[in-house]
């Protein structure tokens, strides 16, 4: 159960500008200007659920993230999790929750994981029973093998990270902040990390709270998303509503017979044109319109491999970010 | 020849920029940079001590005034030629930066001496007027007033900032060969104290000692150029010692770079 | 209590395993600390070769000092400089955030991170060289003159390590702090030579304000058998309040990092 109730964190940052001179001055004197990375956030998450935050860079997602790992305390406002204040960090909160951050590894440079999970174990107090069972689910897993005994750095980033999510879970927290995990991985990684923490999340009734830069991260392990824009909460809500209220219109791709005037007279009446490739044509569709216009695609114009989707959530977030800069 | 010389000259068009952005570096954590002025303090306390036992009576022909005046002047010669290159080389080959240095199309050797050359202004800001007046005022019994002497007084300082950094240098390069640098740069520390004259002035070392460090170049790290500011020379004297120290520059940046490139060599052929 | 011995316990293992992989460290690291030793003692044996006494401290009794320098430094070298440069890491690269989030206290968590095993030799070295000191003077101490040295090595460690806190601290505000390790020896290395040796602002500067020489000399004076009984209490009581402010300078720190570290 995770609370928080208009969350705000601003920093002071120190301001320097190129060159010589002002190289020189800032010796003696420092000018600062207030960032304000969260300004006034609010939701509740409750056990069990999978939510996402998403935002452009600079949003204010890690920011939250951290205030709610207890790595930061608020500028103003309140934030809860489990029932614990988590600047506190009170150890109890501290065993059951984990952050891991694509960007900064946990795991000792030199040495293989396994000492690692070693030391996290002596720190957590994890019995030994309990924590020889926990790695060995979390090596099947996350298919680790014989990683964890390899030093650190000759591992490859895929195979890091997925040691760096072993290490994070070996005390079996029950919310886990994941800071941007599949930064920098390839494809198939990325949907092995995603498998993982759905399987866990299942498994272990864990909360998750995901940032990434990446939509499908998103879009395929998250029912709810939070969207924030320097600062601010924009939208709160399941994906499908997302899309609905943004853009409710439907984009229908196909391919067809024949291209010509009259072709392009019949498209314009059905629907807007948004990609001509070819033969094959994109129409942007309002959705009560749907079943008539794909009747007449599929009987007059006799169009072939016809789909119908919705719009990217790429210029659905787009849409919304530029909707709040007006 | 036409190849050579553009490097050259695209080296010289980036030193401005090279010492520009050195300058900013340094200034990016005035801390740190405080506790580089602070740490070269061994020199004060060695002054203290010996003074304390100076007044008992001179020391092997140092009375206080001398002691205060050798150790003011050592502590304004390495405040002007420490610098920590080595440090600075073995860490970006440990973090993997060390790629990015070698694709610039200047010689490293530049690329490094322009960022230390630019941290000089700085230090000598703070730490070398001070040196100056106390010298002056303290002990001014000590202190040589020879023209002559004085005039080539920054040429032996910059050559002495050019053997500390050309040895550093080297040492940084041995970090392509050997995994453990850390003793070579402890040891190095060692050997530049005895040597140069920085714990003890050079002649009241023990005998055997003194003669080897008498060979060394370490002494022209330090104890030549402080020798120049506490003792008055005969001229001839003084160019012996400055062709030696001449000497010593040149094969030590030859070695330096000699190494570096073996170890350039083999670190593109390893990888780490 | 039992979970941080645990936790020094592997930490200390995995450093002798890391030491160990390199057998040429053997004997460069023997070899190191006995040029060391040779170094340090030089300014010694050149100050009485020519002298026999300087304010009151003799040759052996100076060694002493000298043991008690080299003993400590052996605790600075292999414990805390290690510690220190892990966590100046570990704040460089943002890995600090996971000591912060783990149930166990950041300042115990960092203060014995990271060992060098090796400098168990300096600790040999020191114990040598007080072997030689009172052979030389010709009388040995006391029992009750051992118990009040040893009891004062290990409260002048404490105190080096409550110092060690305070620069730690002070490398969270200002960013990037590596060489503070270089300043912290620099500092400390006014201990080799017994206060009184020192002229007037000095001594009192190392007395009282930064007690360096207090963690040499006056453990040294206790084990010669010249250290009141109020000048020992003033030494414990100095450390205690050296650690309380250290605790408070950390905790203030760890506050400033949370609220500043984005």
């Amino acid at each position: 159960m995770i609370v928080a109730n208009q969350l705000k964190k601003h920093f002071k940052v120190h301001k320097r500008p190129p060159g010589f001179g002002a190289a020189v001055k800032s010796l003696f004197h420092r000018t600062y200007e207030t960032v304000k990375a969260v300004d006034g956030v609010s939701f509740s998450i409750e056990r069990g659920e999978r939510v996402g935050f998403l935002g452009p860079n600079g949003a204010g997602k890690t920011t939250t993230l951290k205030v709610l790992a207890g790595l930061l305390h608020p500028t103003s406002g309140e934030a809860t999790v489990e029932g614990f204040v988590p600047f506190q960090r009170a150890p109890e909160l501290l065993s059951k929750i984990t952050l891991v951050m694509g960007q900064k590894s946990q795991l000792i440079w030199d040495l293989p994981p396994a000492e690692t999970y070693e030391m996290n174990r002596a720190i957590f107090d994890v019995p030994r029973a309990q924590f020889d069972a926990t790695l060995k689910e979390l090596t099947e897993l996350l298919e680790l093998g014989d990683l964890v005994d390899k030093p650190t750095r000759q591992l490859s980033l895929g195979e890091r990270m997925k040691c760096e999510l072993c290490a994070a879970l070996l005390h079996r927290p029950t919310t886990l902040f994941l800071d941007e995990p599949t930064i920098g991985l390839d494809v198939a990684m990325q949907v092995a990390i995603r498998d993982f923490v759905r399987s866990y999340n299942q498994r272990h009734d864990a909360t998750v709270l995901l940032t990434s830069h990446y939509m499908d991260d998103v879009v395929a392990l998250c029912p709810r998303i939070i969207v924030i824009d320097r600062g601010t909460l924009i939208h709160d809500g399941d994906l499908r509503g997302l899309v609905k209220q943004m853009d409710p219109d439907k984009r229908v791709s196909f391919t067809v017979a024949t291209t010509g005037q009259a072709e392009d007279d019949a498209l314009a009446r059905l629907g807007t044109v948004l990609a001509k490739d070819g033969k094959r044509i994109t129409l942007r569709v309002p959705e009560r319109e749907l079943p008539g216009v794909v009747g007449e695609l599929l009987g007059k114009l006799a169009v072939s491999d016809l789909a119908i989707e919705d719009p990217p959530l790429e210029d659905i977030l787009r849409k919304m970010f530029g909707k709040a800069r007006t | 020849m036409t190849k050579r010389s553009s490097t050259l000259s695209r080296t010289v068009r980036a030193l401005p920029t090279l010492l520009r952005v050195g300058v900013a570096e340094t200034v990016a954590y005035r801390a740190e940079f405080i506790v580089w002025i602070l740490t070269t303090t061994q020199p004060l306390i060695m002054m203290s001590l010996w003074t304390s036992v100076a007044h008992g009576g001179s020391f092997k022909g140092y009375d206080a005034d001398a002691f205060i005046a050798y150790y003011l002047a050592t502590l304004l010669v390495r405040q002007l030629t420490g610098n920590w290159v080595a440090w600075q080389m073995m860490e970006e080959i440990r973090m993997g930066t060390m790629a990015m240095r070698l694709l610039r199309p200047i010689h490293p050797f530049v690329t490094y001496m322009a960022s230390h050359l630019a941290a000089l202004p700085f230090r000598s800001i703070i730490a070398a007027p001070l040196v100056v007046i106390l010298l002056i005022t303290s002990a001014s019994g000590g202190i040589t007033h020879d023209a002559v002497q004085l005039s080539v007084l920054p040429l032996a300082i910059a050559m002495a900032w050019l053997i500390t950094f050309a040895i550093l240098f080297a040492i940084g390069a041995l970090a392509f060969f050997l995994t453990q640098t850390t003793a070579i740069s402890t040891l190095y520390f060692g050997l530049f104290s005895l040597f140069s004259g920085y714990l003890l002035p050079l002649d009241l070392l023990p005998a055997p000692i003194a003669k080897v460090a008498a060979v060394l170049p370490f002494r022209f790290t330090l104890a030549m150029p402080v020798e120049l500011i506490t003792h008055t020379l005969p001229h001839a004297q003084l160019a012996h010692l400055l062709a030696a120290q001449a000497a010593w520059t040149a094969g030590l940046v030859a070695f330096a770079v000699w190494i570096w490139n073996a170890g350039v060599r083999r670190f593109e052929a390893v990888g780490t | 209590m039992r979970k941080y011995l645990r936790l020094v316990a592997i930490q200390l293992r995995i450093s002798v395993a890391s030491a160990m992989a390199y057998r040429a460290n053997f004997l460069i690291e023997g070899v190191m600390a006995a040029a060391w030793l040779g170094l340090t003692l030089l300014p010694l044996i050149v100050l009485y070769g020519a002298r026999t006494e300087v304010n009151g401290w003799d040759l052996p009794s100076a060694l002493v000092v000298m043991a008690y320098f080299t003993g400590l430094r052996a605790v600075l070298e292999g414990v805390i400089s290690p510690s220190l440069v892990d966590l100046v890491e570990r704040i460089r690269n943002g890995s600090f955030d996971y000591v912060l989030l783990k149930p166990v206290d950041a300042q115990a968590m960092v203060s014995a991170s990271r060992y060098e095993p090796w400098k168990a030799f300096d600790l040999v070295g020191a114990i040598a060289l007080l072997v030689y000191a009172f052979h030389r003077r010709g009388v040995a101490p006391s029992a009750a003159e051992i118990a009040l040295g040893a009891g004062l090595f290990v409260v002048g460690a404490l105190a080096m390590y409550a110092l060690w806190i305070v620069c730690a601290a002070a490398s969270f505000w200002v960013g990037r702090l590596d060489n503070l390790m270089y300043l912290l020896g620099a500092i400390f290395d006014t201990g080799r030579w017994p206060v009184m040796v020192l002229p007037g602002a000095w001594r009192f500067i190392f007395t009282f304000v930064i007690p360096i020489a207090v963690m040499t000399t006056f453990p040294a004076m206790a084990l010669l058998g010249t250290l009141d009984g109020t000048a020992a209490l003033a030494t414990i009581a100095g450390t205690c309040a050296l650690l309380v402010v250290s605790r408070w300078v950390w905790r203030a720190a760890i506050r400033n990092y949370t609220s500043a570290s984005s």
